[in-house]
């Protein structure tokens, strides 16, 4: 495990400094109510603009309609977004995850009818792991894809589906044969599909405030064509944890809360509060400075080929829980009673991280998977 | 491939593989006890690391500062017990950059000088008042002194044998002697442009953000080996969720330490980097408290014997961690830093570091 300093070359710094100027003239401070990270606001008009700039996509190969831009690139303009808080939740799984999966390992017609989409912006992807009976042990997922003459026929459930009664295409890790004993990761494969489809029924599991994001879709004898199978029969799990890889490491993992952060400077400054947060500040802008060259040099890595999943855990696990920490210190040193329908936006945001931070240490494999996945790599050990 | 830091590589290689000759368990143990390590201080001036970073013709080894930070964290990763940024990238660069001449011996200087009087006459500087935690004051052969005089920083390259030395240690036994000065006279001349107490205590920050980046990483692999060594329940407790934890959580701090450090040494290379160095010392600060009682926690009672090393780097830390700014220092620091670039400048800070605050 090695994380090697980097640093922006000038023409990186041209693309953090163009989406800058971009956000400043499409979202001003004070003109929108800034989302929390990635969980942020679907404005599909939003995702539409960022992909005629490139923006979307950009690290997928030109010729399915990409910009051939570095991992470092995507950092970039993911960073900026998510400080922002820009609205980012409509492209944000095709941009991070599935666009490289179709990629990877998809078929020349899939990566034609999918890539393109995914960089002008259009469709939405949920992604289909969790089971009633499976969370952090994922190997053991029984929705069941039944092999007929044409294509599949599923019966099961997936929970905790983000997105799933806005978005476009459903990307599922299903049973394609049965467990065999001893290895519970063969069998598995990945299915696209339309979210639309007969027999596939959608129904929210509210959030903790009453919210809707999270659902629970049920198959019943829902057909999906071969032609929607991802890579290769049974290759499922392989598949799913190099997905995992495009999960962990990045901005999504630390920047959550900048936007709150951000705030209270704003509202503090020039009150008597100044005083009290500027030593927060202190240790914020250092910590967060420290974990950012962290996740920039994974992103560099990334580029040179390598597929650096230890040092991705690790900046994860140590990223979400950094976002909770700052949460805690906030809520510590400013001594008021926030409330979600404050004037303050500041303590409107407060309230909201409070809330809904608790998940942040859990979605896309909780810390504590983490942990086992990275200790092993710590070892040398193959994870 | 991966992006070159900047640093010689031959001098990692060299640097590690004397002082894993030199500084075994036992010799480190021995030099606390003894006060001092005068072979181990003898092998690494032989091959001229203490002098990397100050040019050839001032008496140095020339080199970067990033080739001299590097032997600090090596120094730090090995619990080396010489005065490596005493003798170097501190008291060499002061001495240095007022004319003085580089002793072949060990230089230390006084962390925390501001209750000296000078008064200068000529090219002589007479001292008065004690200083204490001087790092290693009893095995120097020249006290590098930096004093401001009438707005001008002078420095005095003072001989210990003027003043009274009266040893004492940090929680490590590293020596930090209580010095007086009382009637010492030194050569005294004035310092190149940008060397002041502000730009020294930045550089005494940053050379201990390089030897903790450097004992962290140490304690971090020791408490991996350990744990996947020792059975318990039939398995290596390494294999307990409860473990990992430990496991991980030592591990990120010694990665954010190191590229912490590293970053800082980068920009102080070039230029101006007092908020790189600031963030580095606060994040090495933090990262030796977390990172401690992890590695603590793993090793269980073992950890805390004398015959297992960990408490060589784990007692460094935690005085190290105090030496040139602790948390407090730093947090204010950085905090005016943020709160002057007010919310529309916070994030370009963190993105842009000293170079938006020049």
């Amino acid at each position: 495990m090695r994380f090697t300093p980097t640093e922006l070359t000038e023409e990186e710094l041209g693309l953090q400094q163009q989406v800058r100027d971009f956000l400043q003239e499409e979202l001003p401070p004070g003109s929108h109510e800034p989302c929390l990270g990635m969980a942020a606001n679907k404005d599909k008009a939003f995702s539409l603009k960022m992909a005629e700039r490139g923006w979307v996509g950009m690290a997928l190969p030109k010729e399915w309609g990409g910009s051939d831009r570095t991992a470092v690139d995507r950092f970039i303009v993911v960073e900026e977004m998510l400080r922002w808080g820009a609205p980012v939740g409509h492209h944000w799984v095709g941009d991070r995850q599935t666009g490289n999966v179709i990629l990877k390992f998809g078929t020349e017609e899939q990566r034609e009818r999918f890539l393109p989409a995914i960089c002008r912006g259009e469709l939405g992807f949920s992604i289909g792991m969790s089971e009633p009976d499976s969370g952090s042990d994922l190997a053991s997922v029984s929705t069941r894809a039944e092999q007929t003459t044409d294509g599949w026929i599923i019966n099961g459930t997936k929970i905790w589906t983000s997105g799933a009664h806005e978005n476009d295409w459903f990307v599922c890790l299903l049973r394609t044969s049965p467990m065999e004993d001893g290895n519970k990761h063969a069998g598995l494969s990945q299915l696209l599909i339309d979210l639309k489809s007969p027999g596939l029924e959608i129904s929210p599991i509210p959030f903790l405030d009453g919210s809707h994001h999270f659902n629970e879709v049920t198959f019943n004898e829902v057909f999906v064509p071969d032609i929607n199978v991802v890579g290769d029969l049974g290759m499922g799990w392989h598949q799913n944890t190099t997905e995992m890889a495009y999960e962990r490491g990045g901005p999504d993992r630390w920047l959550s809360p900048f936007s709150t952060v951000e705030q209270l400077l704003r509202e503090a400054k020039g009150t008597e509060l100044e005083d009290t947060v500027s030593d927060l500040f202190g240790e914020l802008v250092a910590r967060w400075w420290g974990i950012r060259n962290l996740s920039l040099s994974v992103a560099r890595l990334i580029d040179t080929g390598e597929a650096p999943s230890i040092e991705s855990s690790l900046v994860k696990e140590m990223g979400t829980r950094y976002e909770q920490e700052v949460v805690e210190k906030l809520v510590h040193l400013i001594d008021i009673e926030y409330s979600p329908d404050s004037d303050s936006l500041f303590e409107r945001l407060l309230a909201q991280c409070v809330v809904t931070f608790p998940g942040n240490t859990i979605r896309g494999g909780t810390i504590e998977i983490l942990r086992s996945v990275a200790s092993k790599g710590l070892k040398g050990l193959p994870v | 491939m991966t992006e070159a830091t900047g640093v010689d590589e031959l001098v990692t290689e060299t640097a590690d593989r004397l002082f894993t000759q030199i500084c075994d368990h036992e010799a480190v143990q021995n030099a606390e006890a003894a006060g001092a390590a005068p072979e181990i201080w003898s092998a690494f001036a032989e091959t001229g690391f203490p002098w990397i970073s100050i040019d050839e013709d001032r008496g140095g080894s020339g080199g970067t500062l990033l080739d001299a930070l590097e032997v600090l964290r090596l120094v730090g990763y090995h619990a080396a017990p010489i005065p490596a940024a005493e003798t170097g990238v501190l008291g060499g660069w002061l001495l240095a950059s007022s004319g003085h001449e580089i002793p072949a011996g060990p230089v230390t200087v006084l962390p925390n000088g501001n209750n000296i009087t000078a008064s200068v006459s000529g090219d002589q500087m007479t001292l008065a008042g004690t200083c204490t935690r001087v790092p290693w004051a009893r095995i120097a052969e020249r006290i590098a002194i930096l004093v401001e005089v009438d707005g001008q920083s002078m420095v005095a390259s003072v001989d210990p044998k003027d003043c009274v030395i009266q040893p004492m240690t940090n929680m490590a036994g590293e020596p930090r002697d209580t010095v007086c000065f009382d009637g010492a006279i030194a050569p005294a001349s004035p310092c190149l442009a940008g060397v002041n107490p502000e730009s020294f205590r930045f550089r005494g920050a940053l050379s201990r953000a390089a030897l903790m980046a450097g004992a962290i990483e140490k304690m971090s692999q020791l408490t991996v080996t350990y744990t996947n060594d020792r059975i318990q329940f039939g398995r290596p407790v390494a294999r307990f969720q409860a473990v990992q934890q430990h496991l991980v959580w030592s591990a990120q701090e010694a990665a954010l330490a190191r590229m912490a450090a590293e970053t800082a040494g980068r920009e102080a290379n070039r230029g101006p980097a007092f908020f790189e160095i600031a963030a580095a010392k606060l994040i090495t600060n933090q990262a030796a408290a977390r990172a401690t009682k992890a590695c603590h926690q793993a090793h269980g009672a073992m950890g805390m014997t004398q015959e297992y090393p960990l408490h060589h780097y784990s007692r460094r830390l935690w005085s190290w961690r105090k030496e040139y700014g602790g948390d407090a220092e730093w947090s204010k620091w950085l905090g005016n830093a943020a709160v002057s670039q007010g919310a529309e400048g916070l994030y370009a800070l963190v993105t842009g570091g000293s170079s938006v605050l020049s």
